[in-house]
């Protein structure tokens, strides 16, 4: 082979620490390396173009980058040496910066070490093989999981696009968290205005199919080509023939379930249906809560059904449906905040949410937007907010910022001043995060215009005062002295943490999560919506805090990766997966045992049984090569070879 | 008069400090402990104990190394990777003197078997050539026939001098050294042993009676031309081979078998650096014989193990006119599954010729 | 050799791409410190990982081997992690029994966010690794010879095959010979000491059928042969245990078999009585009964006691039924689970880690690498392809190292890890006993412990360990890296 080494100095990033002369001067000694040098910045346009000299100048038929981590621009230099003709297989990349130059500061070291990491990639190349891809079908559907704004979003803008959609929610409607918002920052347009016709068109685009009440139970299968189960959980309601007309809920006699939708403000009756607006405008039973499914006798809703929809023998039903992408926009629940103490565990009525409180103020809400304390349907005069309930808390394992609760607190309390003129609101803060489009201006409007006084400080104890009020005792770390403030209502903003059942999706999906749960994008930057298995896309805040206006352009991004996705009709396969070595397989069935993708068959050959990889389902985990004890089933670009000559490379040396 | 040697037993120690005072490296019989005794010929240090029994494995690696470097070579590189060169190290003249004390007869004519190949063909091999000339073999004759023994059915026996520089005779009391090569007698001249003198004698007749106690040893004259004629008949292979395990057992302890493989093996330097090995290699892999096309002419154990037998009964004896087996039994005693090459080569003679042919398949 | 060289550890890091390959990263980002002295060797999964790389790593003179793999649950190819959690923890089990220090491997789990946690992984294993001694190198120590005749009271005593079950067996054989294409058995060699493979064919082979404690060879080595074929087969209990493995591998197929199974209360070491026999030219009598053994070789009888000549790999065996059988013959003994430690585990058992290491260094030496071990298992199914004598893949080099026997050793034993019945074919044959059974006992042990007192082919319906994963895994306490 004729090898070429780059060693990147990355401005000062690498050479700060790593002697990338010394470096280049070493690999120009290893074994079939014919050309060494050490460019400024070998991902730039002109390091990208010297390399490509380089192949034609020094005919090269493989190439070293010796630079950042191959997951950042690993794709990026197979280009360039592909560029140059080459096939971008025969490329490998040492990481000399996040692994050598970033995490130490001896340049001798540093240097001898990211030596021996380009041999290793050195040896590794000389085993390297072309490998070139296959092209496959793709199925050009893509499942959204999700039915809040971001989902929504995505949903419409792949419908749009063409694409037939799956959407997948696991509430009776669409709508997400944002169906329960009154207004919205910092135009303070009505929630539902905006959303409610997005809502619509869901529900009446030919290309969008709607499971609400459903779940995701089963995913396999890999890009182009997942097969989807869902569960249908069952609503007891045959919602092919409600009309959604609500004479269920006006005569059924268990009135005392919770109500979800109003976030416990208020109570429901057991069959229900969540909100006026709501997409799909179909009855649930609550089953806990159900008469008749708790084996007493009513069966009223049955009675009075006009269609005769009521089914109380229903079961959860199940439907597979095949998709090449999947966006996964599955929101955010709140953390329960009862866990502290000094807000009274939530054991006083009068201390709410602040998603509570958007519920209280909503015209389409328990109170018909009438401001009125749960406990006895006062009007409150003295409103007190506080700030990072469960936000950037290192002692409860949350130190991240839940991101909107600024801006919609400051939302809440003009509100507050609009329905109740006579009103006193306060803010405990920490910082006041207003880094939006008018958003600093908006939080500026409720204390300059509003009245609304803003304390910087966290709220120590809040307890009842015996008249009826809450004490609020605080500090104001500005002043640097205690503040004590008597309530009639105080509203927690309370944060953000991963959609129940988040994780187990995450397996399901195999993509992966951060330590509270929310998914990982593939590049933080550069690919904020991408995931790290292909053709698995996110939007919204299952990926991080965010508001509504970045949840549906996150939504808009994922759609249109979903159709960059669906652009070709085909497919290029990853060409890294297994290959079975007929001559030395001799049809024992572990690899086909152990393969997490059923990617494994085996078939005849000549009489004898053998091994045979399904090139389309192998996702190349390698699993079956660790497996085989005869080294018949190799994975193309880590076999057996290929690690044993980077292990030898280093422990012989 | 004879010019034969006593060694005492308790003065062996002394003797062979003498001959590594010579030079030479001294290899003896040695009990190594294991799941059961073993013992391997391995370099003998003062203060060794000097066993005399006959060894487990053949003492053929003194000559043929299980592998052994050819050569090194080293891709060396210039400024910057410019210019290169290949710089190869010949290491067939590195072999040095050895001693090789008490092997048996069998082991010694094993030798010759191998030095026609090695030295009397077209080339002489300059690594086995080296190690050859500088070995010198001191063989301790068998008192007595073995079970599993069957030196005089291929021509030698349990005093048979051939490959021997040295016979020594076990009169218990000591051994009686008779020079048999010139080297031999050197040596023997070279130490400060007493003569043996009546001793001699004793050695003489416990050399006769080991020869008497021999069972009779058949015929084997037809056994080149039966085995010609069995050759392709698979049935008769077969049936032997039946049990046949493939592995490489009866190969590796045997005395006279020869082949090799040969390989490069890398050295993980960083730079491109390596050794030319020749290893020992067996007749009865699958692998000894397999193409790189994948195509196998040896693909059955019952090819596999004709031709083993039928080498050394048959093809051996055209090209250099002895049988290429010196009846030492190391391969029926450690053949797993028990494969006795007397057997077959005895049921091969007592095929009638036309069966043989009729058989072919 | 740069200055540095001198103070750092040799220690090579296996890390998937997907989680632990980006947790580096993320470290990398957040400028976390770090030792120098990790190599890391980039793979799609920790299930990619062979147990073998790891040995090799530490034979050829690294001092530490990390891997690091995605959270359980988390794995980007779903399970590839749970099946290396099983293999790599075996494998921190298997590492002593070689004299290899476990505390020089670990494995963990650092997904992509986790900067931090890998920083500190790292920093944490490299001090560990550095506050051991270098790694031995393993040519170069001083080999320990060691006797491992220790007496172990076997489990069942010695008792020679009831006088009728020859002629029982063979009665039955002859039933349903013609259905059969052969039956396989065994007969005496050449002479009544040593007993040799037999493939019945006709009636009149029934006479040369034979049945006692010197018949050793596991037949079931030769059944993927007869793959396709009516054969019957004589087994005791642990070759029974060895044919349902070869089921469960689909090697085999049930409805080609007839199974004879005959009991047995061990077998005697045929090496060992040749030792003291010694050199002899005629066997004349064979006579083996409970408590006497006799032997007549040369026109002199010598007695011995069976008990004493037992094979040590049949000490510990605990059990004689056979787990399938069509036609079964005489009594068996039902089994306990804990069978005692054979002699040469026992042995090893005594030693510290560096005379383990001594020890094999001193035994490996004399391995001709003849591969008896490897093609007498009749768990060996790679045959004519084990990756010991493959130029691609290229596991073993054709030097005569001790490095490489040594190597080998460990490569059979992993294989047969969870796979092995322990019949002990492989010790028996070696040509130059090396006391080999030792690595698969231990395995074995390990293997029982780890997976709830597993063995190899007891159930037929059976998953081996490692061929499947629990997603909390009972036995395995993974590191916290507190």
């Amino acid at each position: 082979m004729r090898i070429g080494v780059f060693i990147c100095h990355c401005g000062s990033n690498i050479a700060g620490t790593v002697d990338c002369a010394r470096v280049a001067s070493l690999a120009a000694g290893y074994p079939d390396v014919v050309y060494a040098t050490y460019p400024m910045y070998t991902c730039a346009e002109p390091g990208q173009a010297a390399i490509e000299q380089a192949i034609h100048e020094h005919r090269l038929d493989g190439v070293v980058v010796a630079s950042c981590s191959p997951r950042m621009h690993e794709p990026t230099f197979r280009k360039t040496v592909e560029r140059a003709g080459l096939n971008p297989y025969m490329f490998e990349m040492a990481n000399i910066r996040e692994h050598v130059s970033w995490i130490g500061r001896d340049i001798e070291a540093n240097t001898h070490k990211a030596a021996e990491l380009v041999l290793l990639a050195v040896e590794k190349l000389r085993r390297n093989r072309p490998l070139y891809s296959r092209e496959f079908p793709v199925t050009r559907r893509v499942l959204i999981i999700g039915g809040g704004v971001a989902g929504i979003q995505a949903a419409l803008d792949c419908a749009e696009g063409g694409i037939p959609v799956v959407l997948v929610e696991r509430e009776a409607t669409i709508g997400g968290k944002m169906a329960k918002l009154d207004k919205t920052f910092p135009t303070v347009d009505c929630s539902a205005c905006i959303l409610g016709p997005k809502m619509v068109d869901v529900a009446q685009h030919p290309l969008i199919t709607l499971y609400a009440h459903a779940e995701v139970e089963e995913i396999s299968g890999y890009v182009g080509n997942f097969s989807v189960k869902i569960r249908k959980r069952a609503t007891y309601v045959d919602w092919s023939k409600c009309t959604g007309c609500g004479t269920c809920m006006e005569k059924c006699p268990s009135k005392k379930a919770t109500d979800r939708f109003n976030e416990g403000i208020a109570t429901t009756t057991a069959i229900t249906i969540a909100f006026p607006q709501a997409i799909p405008k179909k009855a649930v039973i609550a089953k806990d809560f159900c008469r008749q499914l708790s084996g007493k006798k009513c069966g009223v809703c049955a009675k009075v059904c006009p269609t005769g929809a009521i089914d109380y023998d229903m079961q959860d039903t199940f439907v597979t449906e095949n998709v090449g992408s999947i966006v996964a926009a599955t929101g955010y629940d709140l953390m329960d905040w009862t866990v502290y103490g000094q807000y009274g565990h939530g054991r006083y009525p009068d201390v709410i949410s602040s998603l509570a409180y958007e519920r209280l103020m909503n015209a389409s809400g328990p109170t018909e937007g009438h401001i009125l304390r749960p406990s006895d349907g006062r009007e409150p005069k003295s409103i007190v907010f506080v700030q990072c309930v469960g936000s950037r808390d290192p002692s409860l394992n949350r130190p991240y910022c839940s991101g909107f609760c600024c801006m919609y607190t400051a939302k809440q309390a003009i509100l507050t001043k609009d329905h109740i003129p006579d009103s006193q609101s306060y803010v405990f803060y920490m910082d006041i995060r207003a880094p939006g489009k008018m958003y600093d201006e908006f939080t500026r409007r409720a204390q300059e215009e509003y009245g609304t006084q803003y304390i910087r400080g966290r709220v120590s104890q809040i307890f009842p005062n015996g008249k009826g009020q809450l004490t609020v005792m605080g500090m104001d770390t500005l002043l640097g002295k205690p503040v004590e403030i008597t309530a009639d209502l105080v509203v927690l903003a309370v944060g953000i943490e991963a959609s129940r059942g988040a994780r187990e999706l995450a397996e399901k999906l195999r993509i992966s999560y951060d330590a509270y749960g929310f998914f990982m994008e593939s590049h933080v930057k550069l690919k904020p919506v991408e995931t790290n298995t292909a053709g698995v896309f996110l939007a919204g805040v299952c990926q991080g805090a965010k508001d509504i206006p970045a949840s549906v352009a996150q939504g808009s991004a994922a759609a249109a990766k979903v159709l960059t996705l669906f652009a070709r009709d085909c497919l290029a396969s990853n060409p890294q997966i297994a290959h079975v070595d007929n001559k030395r397989c001799v049809g024992c069935g572990k690899c086909v045992r152990c393969c997490p993708f059923g990617a494994i068959s085996t078939c005849t050959v000549r009489g004898e049984e053998k091994a045979e990889v399904i090139e389309t389902m192998c996702q190349g985990c390698g699993l079956c090569t660790a497996t085989c004890p005869q080294g018949a089933i190799q994975l193309a670009h880590a076999t057996d070879d290929q690690i044993l000559a980077e292990v030898d490379a280093l422990c012989q040396i | 008069m004879s010019n034969d040697r006593f060694l005492a037993k308790d003065a062996l120690g002394d003797f062979l400090c003498h001959c590594q005072g010579l030079g030479y490296t001294v290899y003896s019989p040695q009990k190594q402990e294991g799941v059961r005794e073993s013992v391997v010929f391995a370099p003998w240090q003062k203060g060794c104990e000097i066993q005399l029994a006959k060894a487990t494995v053949s003492p053929k690696h003194l000559l043929l190394p299980q592998s052994e470097v050819l050569f090194r070579f080293r891709h060396e590189k210039g400024e910057e990777g410019k210019s290169s060169a290949v710089h190869l190290e010949d290491t067939s003249q590195q072999a040095q003197p050895t001693l090789l004390f008490a092997a048996r007869p069998c082991d010694a004519r094993g030798f010759t078997m191998v030095d026609r190949p090695y030295l009397q063909g077209l080339y002489a091999d300059p690594y086995y050539a080296k190690r050859r000339e500088g070995l010198c073999v001191l063989t301790l004759c068998c008192n007595s026939g073995c079970e599993s023994c069957f030196c005089h059915w291929t021509g030698g026996g349990p005093s048979s001098p051939e490959g021997s520089d040295i016979l020594m005779t076990d009169i218990a009391e000591g051994l009686v050294l008779q020079a048999i090569t010139e080297k031999g007698r050197k040596l023997l001249a070279q130490s400060d042993l007493p003569e043996a003198g009546a001793a001699s004698d004793q050695a003489t007749e416990l050399r006769r009676k080991a020869w008497q106690s021999l069972d009779k040893a058949p015929d084997l004259t037809e056994a080149p031309h039966k085995l010609k004629e069995l050759a392709d008949n698979l049935d008769f292979w077969t049936e032997q081979s039946r049990a046949c395990l493939s592995c490489g057992a009866c190969t590796y302890v045997c005395p006279t078998c020869y082949c090799f493989s040969i390989s490069d093996e890398r050295r993980f330097s960083g730079m491109e650096e390596g050794v030319r090995l020749r290893s020992w290699d067996t007749c009865m892999a699958r692998h000894f014989t397999e193409e790189a096309s994948g195509h196998n002419p040896r693909a059955l154990k019952a090819q596999r193990l004709q031709n083993r037998i039928s080498h050394k009964y048959a093809g051996y004896p055209e090209n250099w006119g002895s049988f290429s087996c010196s009846g030492c039994g190391r391969c029926v005693t450690h053949c797993p599954v028990g494969i006795d090459i007397r057997h077959i080569v005895l049921a091969a003679i007592a095929l009638p010729d036309t069966q043989a042919k009729e058989a072919r398949s | 050799m740069p200055d540095i060289a001198k103070t750092e550890r040799r220690i090579v890091g296996f890390l998937c791409n997907w989680c632990s390959y980006g947790g580096a990263d993320t470290a990398g980002v957040a400028r976390a410190n770090q030792p120098t002295d990790l190599r890391i060797i980039r793979v799609p999964c920790s299930g990619r990982v062979n147990p073998l790389f790891v040995v090799r790593a530490l034979l050829h003179g690294a001092d530490g081997v990390l891997v690091s793999g995605c959270h359980p649950r988390d794995c980007h190819y779903s399970t590839g992690n749970f099946y290396a959690r099983r293999r790599l923890e075996l494998l921190k089990h298997f590492l002593p029994i070689l004299g290899i220090d476990p505390a020089r491997f670990a494995y963990t789990w650092v997904s992509a966010s986790e900067g931090q946690r890998w920083q500190h992984v790292v920093t944490r294993f490299t001090e560990e690794i550095h506050a051991l001694e270098p790694a031995p190198h393993f040519e170069e120590l001083e080999p320990l010879y060691l006797s491992q005749r220790q007496s172990t009271e076997p489990k069942r005593p010695f008792m020679p095959q009831p006088p009728d079950l020859l002629a029982k067996l063979k009665e039955e054989i002859r039933t349903h010979l013609p259905e059969l294409d052969c039956v396989l058995g065994w007969q005496k060699g050449r002479d009544a000491l040593h007993a040799v493979p037999f493939f019945l064919r006709q009636e009149e082979d029934l006479e040369r059928l034979s049945l006692d404690a010197t018949c050793h060879n596991s037949l079931v080595r030769y059944l993927p042969e007869y793959k396709g074929k009516k054969v019957g087969i004589i087994v005791r209990g642990c070759e029974s245990r060895a044919l349902v493995e070869l089921l469960q591998e689909g090697l085999i197929a049930r409805e080609d078999l007839h199974i004879f199974a005959i009991p047995c209360h061990g077998l005697l070491d045929v090496a060992r009585l040749e030792e003291e026999l010694g050199r002899y030219q005629h066997l004349e009598n064979l006579v083996i009964e409970q408590d006497s053994l006799r032997i007549t070789v040369d026109g002199k009888e010598r007695s011995f006691s069976p008990q004493a000549f037992l094979r040590s790999t049949c000490l510990g065996c605990a059990s004689d039924e056979p787990v399938l059988a069509d036609t079964c013959l005489g009594s068996f003994t039902a089994g306990e689970s804990t069978p005692v430690t054979a002699p040469e585990l026992a042995l090893l058992d005594g030693l510290n880690l560096t005379e383990r290491l001594r020890f094999w260094r001193g035994v490996m030496d004399r391995c001709i690498r003849c591969y008896s071990c490897r093609n007498s298992c009749p768990m060996c199914v790679c045959h004519d392809h084990c990756i010991a004598e493959s130029r691609q893949p290229h596991w073993q080099s054709a030097e005569h190292s001790v490095t490489e026997k040594f190597f080998f050793q460990i490569i059979h034993a992993l294989h047969l890890a969870g796979r092995c019945t322990g019949c002990g074919e492989c010790q028996t044959n070696c040509p130059v006993g090396i006391p080999i059974f030792a690595l698969r006992a231990h395995l074995n042990r390990v293997i029982a412990e780890l997976f709830s007192g597993y063995q190899a082919g007891r159930d037929a319906q059976a998953v081996p360990p490692l061929l499947s994963y629990m997603v909390d895994e009972a036995n395995i306490q993974e590191r916290e890296w507190q």
